[in-house]
């Protein structure tokens, strides 16, 4: 027999928590983070009897613009249905979501790979509904409060979702990590959601398969609890093996729910429920038809900003900048703001490029700060790359600039005075004084030198060094070169 | 169509409703009635029609996104049938999704 | 005349011009609710405290002159599945027997602007599910013309409460007829408005799509009054109309009925009726004919032959779900429990009565897998077809009238082991409600036995001022309600 080859089939359903002020049905703020259990909660959120919900008008905005940049179709009449399953953190025993009709349907987006080639994904759907609250093991100070007991803090519950469903096209556990990246990448762009994974704003499930090269095709499985792109991409691959495996040994594959055990590394059955889901799916009677007025949607397009691969491409085109450094800018909108703002100041787009891509990008990395919060405006550096640019100050003193002004958020005159780097800074006779000097107290390197033993010129290169040490970079090192040179020949 | 003890005793695990056999036998003869009964809709003539006619004049209103504190917290918690601190309090749930 | 006797409009009037206080008027329907619930058992809580307080801030108001709201010091009762803050709701099931809401329902904040002055809380079928109010969990509520009937449900404790003079008000709801039928058997007007006027906000769902709050009152100046202070848009209810409301006391100036259509159903004329129902009916028509009305016969065919099963089956299925979030985790009921499941089920199981649980599962039947298109979609569709029966119907009639229900009320006990037979006490209302149309019941007299008949108005969508016309109309001709003695002279 033939060696069997297994292709995977992979389709996600992400969770996308859309960043409004308050919750999809009612007025309770979605500021849950680090707020007291059952604040943020009212009558409708808790499903006290007699309570309806309303539906807030800038989860429909953000469900729509998110749909629009993945290239779907928006549906203007929909509606909303209950989804009736019981459980301790679904306060009405249904779930208010949408079914037969979802808001949005048939999209894609391009994701790009790490070679450098580019494959199309298909958005099956996109949805609005609310979101449970949460389940909690242990009391507020961490401590286990009896092993019989669960607690249940409803400020997440209503909280609006996005459940934007994928086609099947994803082919390898990388390709799902670069999908959901680009995805986390779009929602931030959008401003529709701040798509953090840790803080659950962002959560994926991944239905499995694999095709066998003879033919044979495996049942799905469903995996949950994939709370990082790490424990997504570890899952996936995971879970190609097992099912491969299984296949191999001519064995069937339960069609289930699985859980990563991040811990383990490998995903595992959920117990089985005593009875299948019969989710008894009806419209949602509290609620009429989801009517999107004339024109809104044109509306909505109209406020999509530059999308993360147009902006690359642009980049590209108007800057000059290669692709590596054109994707690394246009990554976060607020980073590519700052970029273009450097530029727009009358720096030259690629000295610009290298400095955010290294100076900026390290400090934001040592600080561990937002680039919306960088203690440098967009400005000032681009007036330390001018000063680069014209010779006015070395690099290596523009480096010590600017990490001073990062360090301490002072103004560039500030940095340039604690820092004692002067415009124009050591020139002509002054230089050959200093120049003068070291090579007075370097005698027997000068005499290697003269005597023809620096081949290579690393002695020279050493006396330079020395130099621009003693100069603290504030030097053009052309003029010290040269210098060097013409006094080494006397 | 008809009831099997087996329906009514799915239904009610379903509707999260404990029954006991008596209740089992007892509802049976109502449901079977009742169902006999529902059938009679299957007389009608309803080629053509849409069920869900999704109308422009029933549209929902829309809520304009503030927060709004509600303010019930402490009455909700109060009436909690079983409150450890701001939470509600049920059965040890093993997590299972 | 006994304080409690008068209209609310009367109290206003009197408070207004200072010839009684509102603590007097309060305290007066205080005492004979106090006399009669002994033999009637209508109210379940009794608001003395708060009331009172309520009443005395409109007397102080009317001290210091200020302008007094609509229904200044008019004391009234509401169905207990409304909610009331602090004040216990109990829908009449064990499941809320300790909740106290911490949210009034817009009609209830509504009536407090309007100044009038909250008596207590009445009887009904648990969770509204019923028609005759015996399925409570405290007990049944009497018929206070003949003790031992039923007032008829689900809003009995409301209907008699009004019936028996212990307020000229009070609220009910109206999923398949629970306002109409029992404002007929207790021989009162109810009004079931359109679908949308009035905000359901803090009303404990039965089923969503057709329940709708109303007035009962023993005149059809209160029930405008009331229909005033009660139907404003709430944005926190999104079926409930933005449109503009009339002032409807406006609307009880007719003086004929010249120029008006009112429709009989062809179907119902081969209907089983009882022989004394048939005769008001026959001689309401007949005052409308006086009234100078035109008579048109109409056919309505899916309504009469199928809007029961189509009824119940959208009734039962979204009652279903409504009545899942009582599950024992956050308020009401809750038993001990090993597990979750545990939890769910015992609480349901000791929370529910017996008539609430066969509704239950019969709605989760007809939406689970595999039934949902033969019940609840097929039902759906009916629904359509009956809205456009109307609607046709309505081409060339202005009201429609017929019985309110088959029966004035039967007697206790009768019908509570037979649930088919007493849905079909609902088949002349709940057709209403599939329509989502406003409907006005009224007192058409008496049987020989002393028990009242009632025949109701249908009109059209919005068409509450018609209604309300009409029935001023025959309220000129025979008078307002009669207060009935609940078995005291």
């Amino acid at each position: 027999m033939a060696d069997l080859t297994f292709k995977p089939v992979i389709g996600l359903e992400i969770h996308v928590q859309l960043a409004t002020k308050s919750k999809l049905f009612c007025s309770c703020s979605t500021d849950y983070i680090g707020v007291a259990p059952n604040t943020n909660v009212c009558p409708a959120c808790l499903g006290l009897p007699g309570s309806l919900p309303a539906l807030n008008a800038k989860a429909v905005e953000y469900g729509v613009k998110a749909a629009l940049a993945l290239n779907c179709t928006i549906n203007t009449a929909t509606r909303f249905h209950r989804k009736n399953y019981f459980y301790a953190d679904l306060p009405k025993a249904y779930q208010i979501s949408q079914y037969d009709l979802p808001i949005a349907e048939k999209g894609y987006v391009d994701v790009s790979t790490e070679e450098g080639g580019s494959y199309r994904i298909g958005i099956t759907r996109l949805h609005l509904e609310e979101d449970a609250g949460k389940l909690v093991h242990e009391a507020s100070d961490g401590r286990l409060v009896g092993a019989d007991q669960s607690f249940v803090d409803y400020n997440r519950g209503g909280i609006p979702l996005a459940e934007i469903v994928s086609e099947p096209d994803i082919r390898s556990a990388a390709e799902a990590k670069e999908y959901v990246t680009r995805l986390r990448q779009l929602v931030r762009y959008l401003g529709v959601s701040d798509g953090d994974m840790e803080k659950g704003s962002l959560r994926v499930d991944a239905n499995i398969s694999v095709k066998c090269s003879d033919g044979r095709w495996g049942n799905r499985a469903e995996i949950k609890n994939l709370n990082s792109l790490r424990a997504l991409e570890r899952a996936l691959e995971y879970e190609i093996k097992r099912q491969s495996q299984l296949l191999a040994e001519g064995e069937e594959i339960t069609q289930e729910t699985r859980h990563w055990d991040d811990v383990e590394g490998v995903t595992r059955a959920t117990r089985s429920k005593e009875e299948a889901h019969d989710y008894r799916y009806f419209p949602e009677p509290d609620l009429p038809p989801l009517i999107l007025p004339e024109g809104y949607v044109e509306k909505v397009r109209n406020t999509l900003p530059e999308l993360p691969w147009q902006k690359m491409e642009r980049f590209m085109s108007s800057y000059e900048l290669n692709e590596t450094d054109a994707m690394i800018l246009s990554e976060h909108m607020a980073l590519a703001d700052f970029y273009e703002a450097c530029v727009e100041a009358g720096a030259s787009p690629l000295r610009a490029s290298n400095w955010v891509r290294t100076e900026v990008l390290r400090v934001m990395n040592e600080q561990k700060i937002d680039i919306t919060e960088f203690p440098v405006d967009a400005a000032a550096l681009a007036q330390l790359i001018a000063k680069v640019d014209d010779n006015k100050i070395s690099t290596t003193a523009a480096r010590e600039v600017f990490d001073t002004m990062a360090a301490k958020k002072v103004s560039l005159e500030e940095a340039m005075k604690i820092c004692g780097v002067e415009e124009g800074g050591i020139s002509g006779s002054d230089l050959e004084k200093m120049i003068r000097n070291i090579l007075e107290n370097n005698t027997d390197v000068v005499e290697t030198i003269k005597s023809g033993q620096d081949k290579k010129g690393k002695k020279q290169k050493f006396l330079q060094g020395l130099i621009m040490k003693e100069a603290r970079g504030q030097t053009d090192p052309r003029e010290a070169a040269s210098l060097l040179a013409k006094l080494l020949e006397e | 169509m008809a009831v099997s003890a087996d329906d009514i005793r799915h239904v009610a695990a379903l509707a999260r409703l404990e029954i006991t056999e008596d209740e089992v036998q007892a509802m049976h003869q109502h449901f079977e009635e009742i169902m006999t009964y529902f059938n009679r809709l299957n007389e009608l003539d309803l080629e053509g029609i849409d069920a869900f006619a999704l109308k422009v004049e029933e549209n929902i209103p829309w809520r304009e996104d503030r927060a709004i504190d509600s303010s019930v917290r402490e009455d909700v918690l109060a009436e909690a049938p079983h409150r450890y601190e701001d939470f509600f309090r049920v059965p040890r749930i093993v997590e299972e999704e | 005349m006994k304080l409690y006797e008068l209209s609310a409009a009367q109290i206003t009037r009197g408070i207004h011009e200072g010839k009684f206080s509102a603590s007097e008027v309060f305290l007066s329907c205080l005492a004979r609710a106090e006399v009669l619930e002994p033999q009637i058992s209508a109210m379940l809580t009794i608001t003395e405290e708060s009331g009172m307080a309520q009443a005395k801030a409109v007397d102080e108001a009317v001290a210091s002159g200020k302008k007094l709201p609509p229904l200044a010091g008019v004391p009234f009762v509401v169905k207990d599945n409304m909610c009331t803050k602090g004040i216990p709701t109990t829908c009449a099931s064990k499941m809320l027997m300790q909740w106290k809401p911490p949210y009034n329902a817009t009609v209830i904040e509504l009536l407090a602007e309007a100044g009038a002055v909250l008596m207590g809380k009445t009887n009904l079928d648990e969770f509204a599910m019923g028609g005759t109010t015996e399925h409570s969990v405290y007990g049944a509520t009497s018929n206070p013309w003949k003790l031992d009937c039923v007032p008829g449900g689900s809003s009995g404790g409301s209907a008699a409460s009004v019936s028996a003079g212990y307020v000229p008000f009070s609220l009910g709801s109206d999923t398949g007829g629970s306002i109409r039928q029992p404002a007929a058997f207790c021989g009162i007007y109810g009004f079931k408005p359109t679908y949308g006027l009035v905000s359901r906000r803090g009303l404990a769902a039965f089923a969503s799509s057709l329940d709708q709050i109303g007035p009962f009152a023993r005149t059809v100046e209160d029930l405008a009054l009331v229909l005033n202070a009660i139907s404003q848009k709430d944005e926190l209810d999104s079926t409930c109309s933005c449109r503009p409301r009339p002032d409807y006391t406006k609307a009880l100036n007719a003086e004929s009925l010249k120029g008006r259509r009112v429709g009989v159903i062809k179907e119902i004329q081969e209907y089983a009726i009882d022989p004394e129902v048939r005769k008001a009916f026959d001689q309401t028509l007949k005052f409308c004919e006086r009234q100078g009305a035109e008579i048109v016969e109409i056919t309505l065919p899916t309504m009469v032959e199928y809007g029961l099963p189509c009824y119940y089956i959208l009734a039962l299925a979204e009652a279903s779900s409504n009545l899942a979030r009582f599950d024992g985790v956050r308020y009401g009921l809750s038993t001990d429990a090993e597990s979750l499941l545990d939890l769910y089920t015992k609480t349901r199981a000791q929370g529910f009565g017996l008539e609430v649980k066969r509704r239950i599962l019969v709605g989760t039947y007809v939406l689970s897998s595999g039934y949902y298109d033969a019940y609840y979609l097929v039902a759906q569709k009916a629904r359509q077809l009956i809205k456009q029966e109307f609607v046709k119907a309505f081409g060339s009639v202005d009201t429609i009238l017929l019985p309110t229900a088959p029966s004035p009320a039967f007697k206790k006990g009768e019908l509570i082991n037979d649930p088919i037979q007493m849905y079909m006490a609902d088949i002349f209302t709940l057709p209403v409600n599939l329509a989502g149309l406003p409907a006005l019941s009224l007192n058409a007299g008496f049987s020989a036995d002393g028990r009242p008949l009632g025949v109701q108005f249908i009109g059209q969508w919005w068409d509450e001022e018609g209604l309300l016309s009409t029935a001023s109309l025959h309220e000129k001709t025979f008078g307002c309600a009669p207060i009935a003695q609940g078995g005291v002279r």
